[in-house]
């Protein structure tokens, strides 16, 4: 696109204050957008003040007014343990969370990316298409049986017989994080296998050919070959999945649920949440703490964040 | 703290061991080129383990660790030997022995005491069956004869002994494992029944001939394979297959996934809370509907004052017809939604809502954006709340919607929330004196130079200004018209605010928490929007103006057809990610107040009611809502491919 600018009209040369009005007239599409802007960022950046104001100045005047007293009081009771707060320990359940739910699926969808770019093996086309349409399968699909599976393991109930096989047994892992993990990996590795194999189907094929035949095998190509050049990519992935499991609610609050001390932040700030009236003053603190690392994250390596969007989605 | 290091103890051992196996199986596989008898080795290894070590974790043989560690090296010996012997007599006799001597093992071994289950109630293990010869041959027979037509039906590859041996010692595995009672056999029929499949799954095995280092090769590559498929496979089969079939399955339970129930929870949600439609025709009434028709009639007429001018048929889609037209569809569209009412009805009038107005809205930022100073600026802050959880942004959000109601200390209630202030702060200006003719006064000059642009432009033919100059006179008219009239939230009789309820206030408080969503989405819209339109070619752009192309004229023209792809890839991701629309609706309203969406519900209904059958039922409802959307999604893949 163009601006409007580049084309010259009649009006443009008079002079006068029409003409300037005019001009003026022209930049506003600029105008609009920077308004867009703002409007975009105001709430956020309204939560940021409050958050430093005490309960008084929160309850009786709004934030644009900019009324003190300052403090940080607020951090300090929502970050305390205790029934007001605990968001520490949140914090560090978000990251239990959050960390292995990204290095597993980035591991896991790389074999399976890597087999279907340079494997050939019968059925991969229809294979790799019916695991890459289970992307847009809604979570809650799956939510009721994996939470069975978790609280009480998979048994499979021979028929005539009624003999009953386990086929996983229950390790109890309802309300701990693994349970979410596990959710995690599984729901990500339809997107990650078709983001990776994007990717690694691209790398140069002679590569694989000349190491091939110097001798290397899969492995060994994957090893020293594919996961050096993919680099980009996973790292894509990776911030995509962190911030996605990062700040997961669904997932966390139906798998741990009533384990109070398992809960990241999301399902803790939700909850106080529910307790508007008595706590609101602690919520502005508490929403802003759990944006912070995403928001870091975010503004630091937007442009990988920015790649792994549109790879997985232009591409299509 | 110390929860965590039990967390990075757990991650660190499960990465390392899963990366061990995985290594393990590679390196494995990789024997199959150098050294063929190592490989063997370690298959029959496999082969001796991994049944026995089923049958000791479900309790059907003694002493399971070492019963399992024999069976093990029974294995490694037979799979070592298989390796290296190249003649074939002694190689059948070598896996039939080998494969005689686990199934005697398994039998011998065989549990034939009462086990006890978790609840302390004596059963039987079913470990030996009762045989009975007649049936024994009848299917063994039968499984010879099937092996026989399966091997004509392949084409009669391979060795026909082989084939016959395999599909005779399944007809038996059917007869001695399957059909009979397993609980009230004895020992020697244990073996008898284990033994006689061994032997003819070793055989089977003995008859292949030693592999030449070509064959060695291919059957390394094609497992090769499966070990990169098989974790991702695992994965995906038990957390997306496996458990949405399971779902579709207790949905026709009743509410503890027992007793078939039939259609029953389906029936269950087929009521006044998903769809009610009783007060259709208070459509036709609603403002939003009648201000549809309206826009309606204004496109339609400057459709025929088109055709006039050009005096070409009665009636012409010009830019500005279709954009009113449009924007009257989707208002009579949000009329229907508003007053049907329902669970389902609202998740439909999010997804339309959502997707039409982050697409359009992120599109336009995009066109705005591009090309701008300070471009990427503007763009990270469309784009920041994309890295803001659900929950996060709707506790922002319900900080701008709040409201406080007015007290008689304090009259105006001391709007925190920035939409209530500003709306109380216009009903007080509405119904002050000096204040308001001031505010009049200026909104006339504005009114009056729009004016003056409107008619300049459309004096200089650029129709665009004309008539964005004149809609935005409209919206200035109208205000001051208002504001005369009485607009905002202020009560002059009794001199109190009126703070709007936007979280409350059904119908359109559901429109307030769509707004959260669309301000998540817009970013998303726009970066893929801003790739898109970066991506069109430079030349087609430079020779729809060399042709004489308006701005208007070459982005409705040249850009957006170039990038219709991608607005068909934007609105299918949103649609999916609307549908599901959950965590927002929780935070702000957990579904009151007319806000219900379907997530929401079935969430309520699984796992706080722990009712899993209606709630299996609206899992396979937002289910059905994605199968389309699967579908175009596989066709865009197969022509992906197929390119």
């Amino acid at each position: 696109m163009t601006t409007l600018a580049d084309r010259p009209l009649a009006t443009e040369t008079s002079q006068g204050i029409g003409g300037r009005l005019y001009r003026f007239l022209r930049s506003i599409p600029t105008w609009v957008l920077w308004v867009l802007v703002i409007l975009w960022s105001l709430p956020t950046f309204g939560l940021f003040v409050n958050s430093f104001r005490g309960r008084d100045s929160q309850r009786t005047t709004g934030w644009w007014t900019f009324e003190g007293p300052w403090t940080l009081d607020n951090y300090e009771a929502i970050l305390s343990a205790g029934p007001t707060g605990g968001l520490w320990q949140a914090f560090l359940n978000t990251l239990a969370i959050a960390i292995p739910a990204t290095v597993i699926p980035i591991a896991i969808a790389t074999f399976a990316a890597y087999a279907f770019a340079w494997i050939d093996f019968p059925g991969r086309e229809w294979l790799f298409i019916g695991t890459v349409a289970l992307l847009a399968i809604p979570a809650q699909t799956s939510l009721i049986p994996l939470l069975q599976l978790y609280s009480g393991g998979a048994h499979l109930t021979i028929p005539g017989i009624e003999k009953t096989v386990t086929i996983f047994p229950d390790l109890g892992l309802a309300g701990e994080h693994v349970a979410v993990w596990l959710t995690h990996t599984g729901f990500a590795l339809p997107f990650a296998i078709f983001l990776i194999h994007n990717y690694v189907s691209q790398l140069p094929k002679d590569v694989f050919e000349s190491a091939r035949i110097d001798g290397a095998d899969h492995f060994a190509i994957f090893w020293r070959l594919v996961l050096p050049l993919s680099v980009p990519v996973l790292a894509a992935f990776a911030i995509f999945q962190f911030l996605w499991t990062y700040n997961d609610y669904l997932i966390a609050l139906t798998m741990i649920g009533a384990n109070g001390v398992n809960l990241p932040m999301t399902v803790r700030i939700a909850s106080l949440a529910g307790e508007f009236g008595r706590l609101v003053h602690l919520l502005t603190a508490g929403a802003f703490v759990s944006m912070a690392m995403p928001l870091a994250v975010f503004f630091a390596l937007q442009r990988f964040f920015v790649r792994g969007i549109l790879a997985g989605s232009v591409k299509g | 703290m110390e929860k965590l290091y039990d967390t990075a103890i757990g991650v660190v051992l499960a990465i390392a061991l899963s990366g061990a196996i995985f290594i393990g199986a590679n390196k494995l596989f990789d024997l199959t080129r150098s050294r063929w008898a190592v490989f063997t080795t370690a298959v029959g290894a496999l082969a001796g383990f991994l049944p026995f070590v089923l049958f000791a974790a479900n309790d059907l043989i003694v002493d399971g660790v070492v019963t399992t560690v024999v069976a093990t090296l029974i294995g490694a010996f037979t799979g070592f030997l298989l390796g290296t012997v190249e003649p074939p007599p002694i190689r059948l006799a070598i896996g039939s022995l080998g494969g005689l001597a686990l199934g005697l093992l398994m039998g011998f071994q065989s549990q034939g005491v009462f086990g006890v289950t978790a609840e302390g109630v004596p059963v039987l293990l079913p470990a030996r069956p009762a045989l009975d010869p007649s049936s024994l041959i009848l299917w063994s027979l039968i499984g010879l004869a099937a092996g026989g037509v399966w091997w004509v039906i392949r084409g009669r590859r391979g060795s026909p002994l082989r084939t016959l041996i395999l599909w005779g010692t399944l007809g038996w595995f059917l007869a001695a494992w399957l059909i009979p009672d397993l609980v009230s056999g004895t020992r020697n029929e244990a073996m008898v029944a284990a033994g006689v499949t061994g032997l003819g799954l070793g055989a089977t095995a003995g008859l292949n001939p030693l592999p030449n280092s070509n064959e060695q090769y291919l059957v390394g590559e094609r497992s090769r394979s499966w070990i990169f498929l098989v974790p991702a496979m695992v994965f995906i089969g038990a957390t997306l297959v496996i458990p949405t079939i399971r779902t579709i399955y207790l949905s026709f339970r009743d509410e503890r996934g027992g007793e078939f129930v039939g259609f029953q929870n389906y029936a269950d949600l087929w009521n006044d809370r998903t769809i009610n439609v009783s007060d259709f025709s208070s459509m036709f009434t609603s403002q939003v509907f009648i201000w549809g028709v309206v826009v309606l009639v204004v496109g339609l007429l400057v459709g025929v004052a088109t055709a006039r001018r050009r005096k070409e048929g009665t009636f012409i889609a010009s830019g500005a017809s279709n954009a009113a037209m449009a924007g009257a569809v989707f208002l009579l569209v949000f009329a229907l939604f508003s007053t049907l009412r329902g669970t389902v009805i609202n998740n439909l009038w999010w997804v339309f809502t959502v997707t039409v107005i982050a697409t359009a809205a992120g599109l336009a930022v995009a066109v705005l954006a591009d090309r701008a100073r300070f471009e990427n600026v503007a763009k990270s802050m469309i784009f920041m709340p994309m890295a803001i959880s659900f929950v996060g942004a709707s506790i922002i959000w319900r900080f701008v919607y709040q409201a406080k109601q007015p007290t008689p200390a304090v009259p105006d209630g001391g709007q925190t929330g920035l939409l209530n202030a500003l709306w109380v702060g216009l009903g007080q200006l509405s119904n002050s004196t000096t204040q308001k003719y001031i505010a009049l006064a200026i909104l006339a000059v504005i009114v009056v130079a729009l004016g003056y642009v409107a008619m300049r432009g459309f004096r200089a033919g650029a129709l665009g200004v004309a008539w964005g100059s004149g809609l935005a006179l409209l919206f200035f008219g109208w205000f001051m018209y208002a504001l005369l009239a009485g607009i905002g939230g202020w009560d002059p009789e009794t001199g109190f605010a009126t703070p709007l309820l936007f979280v409350q206030d059904a119908p359109f408080n559901n429109v307030w928490l769509m707004v959260v969503l669309i301000w998540i989405q817009t970013g998303f819209a726009m970066v893929i929007f801003s790739a898109a339109i970066k991506a069109v070619p430079g030349e087609l752009i430079e020779a729809s103006r060399v042709d004489g192309a308006t701005e208007t004229q070459t982005f409705w023209q040249i850009t957006v057809p170039s990038i219709a792809p991608t607005i068909g890839v934007v609105v299918t991701t949103l649609i999916v990610v609307v549908l599901k629309v959950f965590d927002i609706v929780k935070v702000m309203t957990n579904g009151n107040f007319g806000t219900q969406v379907i997530a929401n519900e079935m969430w309520q209904r699984a796992f706080t009611e722990l009712n899993f059958g209606l709630g299996s039922a609206l899992a396979v409802a937002l289910f059905v809502g994605v199968l389309p959307i699967l579908y175009l999604n596989i066709r865009r893949m197969q022509e992906g491919v197929a390119q």
